[in-house]
């Protein structure tokens, strides 16, 4: 591969890879699974770049690549989440910016998506992302009909955890 | 405010920037290894079709095992045509794999992702099955055929009334039908632990398509 590819990649790769972070948030629950994780997506993407043409857009390619690597390329499974091991910390509550019942109910709708399987967490990742149902179907593989179907039930879930 | 409108705000205002990594991090991370499913398959797979090739033609190479074929099958043309078979087999399913892993691409949707992955494992499965049929029927085969031209053998054979030959078959037919189920169950045993998410991930995938 030549250094203009390679340097070309790793600016984008710079400037988007929140996006990897948190794919990599919600799939691992610590620091070293979060680089595995993190490495794994980069050597996907970076083998995958020859062939990204440009006609869509780098972030909505990396969503692809991303989720793909995590939900089904990715095997290291003794680091793998357990839903016990569920750590707030990770996910960046801070007390200043919400009131005590905010900040309870994000802790408990973070477990809860934390809980979910693989496919269902892909849903909801990809609806935090603003992502339209067109977006999810195309990525996930699944018709945009089914794709709403889904995250309404989602959605019930999670109402349900918080008011039980 | 609706829950998941509470969880998206934050979401969205949250950013990683204390594992914010610099490109100068993140170059060395171009030239490591990947760890993924599909090279693990990969070696997975190539080492079995090495094994069974092995297994299929190292006794080839051996004259007094060529001269022993020729004793039992009487002539040349069908260890020519056993042989033939064998290579065009393997050919069919080395080229069959080939496609298969051209066909994985990370950047293909979800579903289809798994499904080329799956089918890859398919191919290799359907391998293992021809070479364990062949075992299954081989060697009760291969035993008559001894039997027909080993004068030692033909003797014991021939003294056996009905009943005996029918359970010298049955023993030599259930022996080498669980050193087959043997071998199928530990093959079984390593797919299923390696694809296991990956089988349920595909299952819940297709689940919400009916």
């Amino acid at each position: 591969m030549n250094k203009e590819l390679e340097h070309s990649f790793i600016e984008l790769l710079e400037e988007h890879q929140n996006i990897v972070h948190k794919v990599c948030r919600l799939y691992t629950n610590n620091y070293d699974a979060h680089n595995d994780l993190f490495q794994e997506i980069t050597i996907q993407l970076w083998k995958a770049y020859p062939k990204f043409r440009g006609d869509s857009k780098f972030s909505t390619w990396m969503y692809r690549v991303g989720l793909n690597t995590a939900i089904t390329l990715y095997r290291k499974s003794k680091r793998r989440v357990k839903t016990q091991e569920f750590d707030a910390v990770q996910f960046k509550i801070k007390a200043e910016d919400y009131d005590n019942t905010e900040e309870q109910q994000l802790k408990l709708l973070y477990e809860a998506v934390y809980q979910l399987d693989d496919i269902n967490k892909a849903l909801v990742f990809l609806y935090l992302e603003d992502k339209n149902y067109k977006e999810i179907s195309d990525t996930l593989g699944i018709s945009e009909v089914n794709a709403r179907v889904k995250m309404n039930r989602v959605k019930t879930k999670l109402k349900t955890i918080l008011n039980p | 405010m609706d829950e998941l409108e509470l969880l998206k705000k934050h979401w969205k205002t949250t950013t990683d920037s204390d594992q914010k990594l610099s490109a100068k991090q993140l170059y060395p991370m171009l030239l490591k290894k990947s760890s993924s499913i599909v090279k693990t398959l990969f070696y997975i797979s190539i080492a079995e079709l090495v094994f069974w090739i092995l297994i299929n033609f190292l006794p080839m190479l051996s004259s007094s095992y060529l001269k022993e074929l020729d004793q039992i099958y009487g002539n040349n043309l069908a260890i020519v045509l056993l042989s033939v078979v064998t290579f065009s087999v393997v050919i069919v399913f080395v080229y069959l794999l080939y496609k298969a892993y051209k066909n994985i691409s990370i950047t293909d949707n979800t579903k289809q992702l798994m499904a080329s992955i799956l089918k890859t494992r398919k191919i290799v499965k359907y391998y293992v099955i021809y070479n364990l049929s062949m075992i299954f029927l081989s060697v009760p085969i291969s035993l008559y055929f001894t039997s027909q031209n080993d004068s030692e053998l033909h003797d014991k054979i021939i003294h056996f009334t009905t009943s005996q030959t029918i359970v010298f078959y049955l023993i030599t037919f259930v022996l080498t039908g669980i050193c087959v189920l043997i071998f199928w169950l530990f093959y079984k045993l390593i797919y299923g632990i390696l694809l296991k998410r990956l089988n349920k991930n595909y299952l819940e995938l297709k689940k919400l398509e009916m």
